[in-house]
């Protein structure tokens, strides 16, 4: 079977309400071409109005998919993502 | 005709049967909380675990053998269910169709229940963070959307009366967005939407994975060759890739395995050598959704 790709989010830089909400960025899932990352809310988080959450993560959901163009590390601001 | 149609069409296409899109089926099955509880973490359905299965990786699974296999059969069962819809953190009974631009205008004009109103697709925020009003609603989802931030468009407002709904259908038609119909969840259709690939969770499981998450059109694409000029510029709106020149003229063939019988490729041909017939009169596809 084919080499998995692992792309990894280090989540206490982006989401679950830290240093950079995805919401605002969202730079690499504009980047990737096959659209491999998924917006979600956070699970387990406490909000005030679950009418209109406010902890958002990016995970990436299609990792098969993904060319391993690398966009998304580069253009990522916080150097937040690793893919191998 | 597909199974749909042949189950719940009532001797027609089942999207153009009314009854679908009645009030009193949202009240029958209690859809009002159903969509609301579905709608306010929607963004989560497609990464919670599905029986025990972590879709994160998913992707990778249904590659192997045997588990594969019960994967995509877990899938469709979820995705086809016609049982009265429980879970609303499942993507149960949503199943939908391709449809062209035509199908889409009789469903505005006749069946689509009021209020209509435009909403954020969320499957462009999910998967590229961007908000794009391209999503048409019916009925009690309106009021659900009301109620929902995010899926509301910038704009002064987003209830539309039939005519300015068929006039903004029209417009992503023409840009090449897939028209697409939902039963979300089943027995009951709220959702028109213009779709692109590969952000569209529906089409996406379909193109990449096989599941039959989408139903093809009633129709398919084909040529008139003697009016072909061999531009090319269908090529490109295609999303499907089912276009191609080929010969020696360079006109285009429709690859009909591939066509999802959208038609947005009839509004880039400038001759108008493009058009739609139905599926069952190419015996090669007939029958194949």
């Amino acid at each position: 079977m084919a080499r998995r790709t692992r792309i990894t989010i280090d989540y206490s830089i982006c989401g679950d309400g830290n240093e950079v909400d995805p919401r605002a960025c969202g730079a690499c899932m504009r980047a990737c071409g096959p659209a491999v990352f998924t917006l979600h809310q956070t699970f387990g988080a406490e909000e005030k109005d679950p009418c209109d959450p406010q902890q958002w993560r990016i995970t990436p959901l299609w990792a098969s998919l993904c060319t391993r163009c690398n966009k998304c590390v580069k253009i990522c601001p916080k150097e937040a993502i690793t893919v191998e | 005709m597909c199974d749909l149609c042949a189950k719940h069409g009532d001797g027609g296409k089942w999207y153009l049967n009314a009854a679908h899109y009645a009030d009193e089926i949202a009240e029958k099955y209690n859809l009002r909380d159903y969509l609301l509880e579905q709608y306010k973490n929607f963004e989560q359905v497609p990464v919670r675990k599905v029986n025990g299965f972590n879709p994160v990786g998913f992707d990778y699974k249904i590659r192997m053998p045997l588990i594969g296999r019960l994967l995509k059969r877990m899938a469709e069962g979820m995705l086809h269910s016609t049982r009265p819809p429980r879970n609303p953190f499942r993507a149960e009974g949503h199943i939908g169709q391709v449809v062209p631009l035509e199908d889409a205008i009789a469903i505005l004009e006749t069946c689509a229940a009021e209020p209509i109103i435009e909403k954020n697709c969320m499957c462009r925020y999910m998967s590229r963070g961007i908000q794009e009003a391209c999503c048409i609603n019916f009925g009690v989802m309106s009021d659900i959307i009301s109620k929902l931030p995010r899926f509301i468009p910038a704009k002064d407002k987003f209830f539309l009366t039939r005519k300015e709904a068929i006039q903004r259908f029209a417009a992503f038609n023409n840009k090449g967005y897939i028209g697409t119909i939902w039963f979300g969840p089943f027995p009951y259709i709220n959702n028109l939407c213009s779709c692109a690939t590969p952000e569209c969770a529906g089409i996406r499981p379909r193109l990449d994975f096989g599941i039959k998450s989408i139903y093809k059109a009633e129709y398919v694409a084909d040529v008139r060759p003697d009016v072909c000029t061999g531009c090319g510029s269908c090529e490109d709106i295609c999303q499907f890739g089912a276009l191609h020149k080929t010969g020696a003229r360079k006109t285009v063939t429709v690859d009909y395995d591939k066509c999802y019988g959208c038609g947005t490729c009839r509004h880039a041909c400038a001759p108008g050598a493009l058009y739609l017939r139905s599926r069952d009169e190419v015996p090669q596809i007939a029958e194949k959704y």
